[in-house]
Order: C-alpha cells, then sequence, then structure tokens
C-alpha cells in the first residue's frame, strides 16, 4: 500500500504551512508528510521563524499612531501644514530686539559657530557668483521644470525658489554648491536695474529652527533664518529693511 | 466611513510592515509617510473593486523598492549582535539569542524575499492579497517564501549536521 513517493517540495509544503491547500490536497499531503521526517523538521522550524518574526515586530497595533502620519490624511489639500502667522511675527520681533546685536562681522565668529556658518557660506557663495556675467547659474529659469526636479533630487527634499516678482526681482536660475552638510542651493534673482541678490539653502545639522538674523560684509548684507532642517539665507547689497521684506516674501513661499 | 477613514484604519499595519521592512521604526515610519501621501494624492483615481488594503501595501512596497534600489541594502551585512528592534515582547532568556539570530537572518535575505515573507507572516496575508500586492505571479510568490524560509533555516543553523537533508534542491538558493 505504502509505495515510494517522491519528497514534499517546497512548494507544496508551503501551500500547506500556509492553510492554502482544499481538504482533500490537504489530507493527501498529511499522508506523504507522515513518512516524510525531513518535511516534517522543516515544517517545524518553519512554524518556529514565524513565532521569531512576530516576536521581533509584531507590534501591537493599538501603539500610538505619530501625528504626523495622520496629519498626511488631515490635510489632502496641503500636505506641509499652514504657517501660523504668529511664528513670523515672533521671528520678527527678535530681529527687532537683536537689532545690531545679530550683527555678525566677517572676522567674528561667534558661540553660535553653526548659524554663522550658514551666513558664511552664504555670502561667500553670493560674493563668488554673483559677479559672474557667463555662468552665474548652472540651471536657468528658462530650464524651470528641470532646475526644480533637479535641485530637489540632490538636495533630498522638494526645492522650489520662491517667487520675487512683487519686489522687482526675477529669478536668473540656480546652482548645486557643496557644504559642510550635504550639497546646498544657490538661487540667483535679477532686478531691472541689473542689481541681483541671491537666496542660499543648505541642510542643517542641528534642526532646531531659528529666528531671522542679519550678518555682513560691507555693505552685502544677508538675513538668514533655519526652518524645519534647513538653513535659508538672502544676501544682497541693499539696506536691512529691503533685504527683511525680500527674506519674508522668501520664506512665506518657501513653507 | 470615507477612504480617508479606511486609509487610517490601515496606518497600524502598514507601520508594522514597514518597521519589520526597514528595521527602523523611524525609517519605517518615513516609508508609511511617504505612501499615505501618494495614497492621499491618488485614491480618487484607484479602482474601487481591489482591496484598499492591498492597494496601500503595494504603494508602501513600490516606494521601498524605489528606496533599496536608491541606496542598494544599507545594512544588509549586520551584525548578529546588532539587534536593531526592540523585541515587541519580552522573550525568555534562552529565546533571545533565536531572536537574534532571526533577526540577523532576515536583514541579510534578498528584498524581494524578505517582502514576500514579512507581508505572508506579519500581516497574514492570503496568497492572493500578497501576490496582488507584491505584483507577482501566485507560482513566483510561492517559490519565493520557500527559498526565504529555507535559506533563514540555513542561516539560523537549524539545518543540523545530525539530520538528513536529502530533499535540498539542487539548484541551491540564489534561484530563479
Amino acid at each position: 500500500m505504502t509505495q515510494p513517493q517522491t519528497p514534499l517540495s517546497d512548494e507544496e509544503l508551503i501551500a500547506y504551512f500556509e492553510n492554502a491547500l482544499p481538504p482533500e490536497a490537504r489530507a493527501a499531503l498529511e499522508e506523504r508528510l507522515a513518512a516524510d521526517p525531513e518535511a516534517r523538521a522543516k515544517l517545524e522550524d518553519w512554524g518556529a521563524q514565524d513565532a521569531a518574526i512576530r516576536a521581533l515586530y509584531g507590534t501591537s497595533p493599538d501603539a500610538p499612531v505619530p501625528e504626523r502620519l495622520t496629519d498626511v490624511l488631515r490635510v489632502p489639500a496641503a500636505p506641509r501644514p499652514v504657517r501660523a502667522p504668529l511664528r513670523l511675527a515672533a521671528m520678527l520681533a527678535l530681529l527687532a530686539i537683536g537689532g545690531t546685536g545679530g550683527w555678525v562681522s566677517h572676522a567674528w565668529l561667534g558661540p553660535e559657530a553653526g548659524a554663522t556658518q550658514l551666513a558664511e557660506a552664504a555670502l561667500t557663495a553670493h560674493g563668488t557668483y554673483v559677479v559672474e556675467v557667463v555662468h552665474p547659474v548652472e540651471v536657468p529659469a528658462s530650464q524651470r521644470e528641470h532646475l526644480d526636479t533637479w535641485m530637489s533630487k540632490r538636495m533630498g527634499t522638494q526645492m522650489r525658489p520662491p517667487d520675487l516678482a512683487a519686489s522687482g526681482f526675477a529669478l536668473m536660475g540656480g546652482r548645486i554648491l557643496p557644504s559642510e552638510d550635504g550639497p546646498a542651493g544657490l538661487y540667483m534673482y535679477e532686478n531691472a536695474d541689473g542689481k541681483r541678490i541671491t537666496l542660499y539653502v543648505s541642510p542643517q545639522r542641528d534642526k532646531a529652527d531659528s529666528a531671522f538674523e542679519y550678518a555682513g560684509h560691507g555693505t552685502t548684507q544677508s538675513l538668514y533664518w533655519k526652518d524645519g532642517g534647513l538653513g535659508y539665507a538672502v544676501v544682497g547689497d541693499m539696506p536691512r529693511d529691503r533685504l527683511r521684506d525680500l527674506a519674508i516674501e522668501a520664506y512665506d513661499q518657501m513653507l | 466611513m470615507n477612504t480617508l477613514d479606511e486609509i487610517e484604519a490601515q496606518i497600524p499595519a502598514l507601520r508594522r510592515y514597514a518597521h519589520a521592512l526597514m528595521r527602523d521604526a523611524e525609517a519605517g515610519d518615513d516609508l508609511v509617510q511617504d505612501c499615505l501621501e501618494r495614497a492621499v494624492a491618488g485614491h480618487r483615481a484607484r479602482r474601487a473593486d481591489g482591496s484598499l488594503r492591498a492597494w496601500l501595501f503595494s504603494i508602501l512596497i513600490n516606494r521601498h523598492r524605489d528606496l533599496m534600489r536608491r541606496a542598494p541594502r544599507p545594512g544588509h551585512l549586520v551584525a548578529v549582535d546588532d539587534l536593531a528592534v526592540e523585541p515587541s515582547r519580552p522573550p525568555g532568556q534562552e529565546d533571545h539569542m533565536a531572536l537574534r539570530e532571526t533577526e540577523a537572518a532576515i536583514a541579510r535575505l534578498p528584498d524581494d524575499q524578505r517582502r514576500a515573507l514579512l507581508l505572508v507572516v506579519l500581516e497574514g496575508a492570503s496568497f492572493n492579497e500578497a501576490a496582488a500586492a507584491l505584483d507577482i505571479p501566485l507560482g513566483t510568490l510561492m517559490s519565493r517564501l520557500a527559498r526565504a524560509r529555507e535559506a533563514l533555516r540555513g542561516m539560523t543553523g537549524r539545518e543540523r549536521p545530525g539530520r538528513p537533508t536529502p530533499a535540498r534542491h539542487p539548484a541551491g538558493r540564489p534561484e530563479r
């Protein structure tokens, strides 16, 4: 009655193990299983694998779901949280209080080196590229779609340069620059008078947000801040009030 | 219950699976967030007949595939003593070693095998559901599961030398 049988294949065993066989097939397989100690040992080990996997990763589904996940579902139209105007007001208030105290000169690197590094990098980049006549930018604004996908890809985050037309500045284009904490982006704008400003965006190791602060070399001024793990700096040769208005315009659009 | 509520109801399962795939809670939640953003953007265009759950898992799996392509197997060579995940139930002392071995062995599985195995074991997906979410034929799924399980057995030393091992496929593990 018991005839020599072909050993059970792993595929057959998997179907049996996962309870995916119709009753007759299951019964027939169990008969063969009785004569196949190797297959029985496999099934036993597979059961142990399941127990181990569930012990390792079977976190109870009632663990609190982080808000950042449920937020995605709450605001389907605008996945990014809408910025509270209060925060901007607070940042500007700090700026006013900081007044000249926020000034950082080229030669002086104060205790908050991370922030001044951002300003220094932005000022250096500005100084290097605004004087360029032939290649001020790597990708011109005429290739806007390419500019956005390329910069976003290199920066690892959605990058869209703000529209500063309200202040009379048109986007010329952008480039990628090396920085301490990874690729940084530099956007350049020009107004009808041929005055150029730059917006520098770089990843920050220190993820803490910051208020607006000024830094500058001579007549070149920078207004910089940190938000959501990125550092931003608007740089230009212009009075601080003008720069502040541009920074606010940029800030409102970057997030 | 609208679709967004139904999607929300699947978050715990998605997190559990993503956590296991990434072997890191934070990276797992990043993957889930990415998946949810796509789901929110695309749920209106989804065919109404298929299972929402399988659809969500297929989005997550596709994101994981992209991620692994971009960063080829980070942590593929995980040291055995690097138990990246706190076991969700405190195991007995003698089980601890076995868990660590399994953790390390899963980390060494090829990505496609790991995705299939965890989907079936952790989420209790049926063969049809799993094949749909992974977008592979049923036969491929079954052989993938079989290979994953036998690879785990080999890596965790379950195939003891004293045991007869005739049924081992001559083709060995790396198949296709």
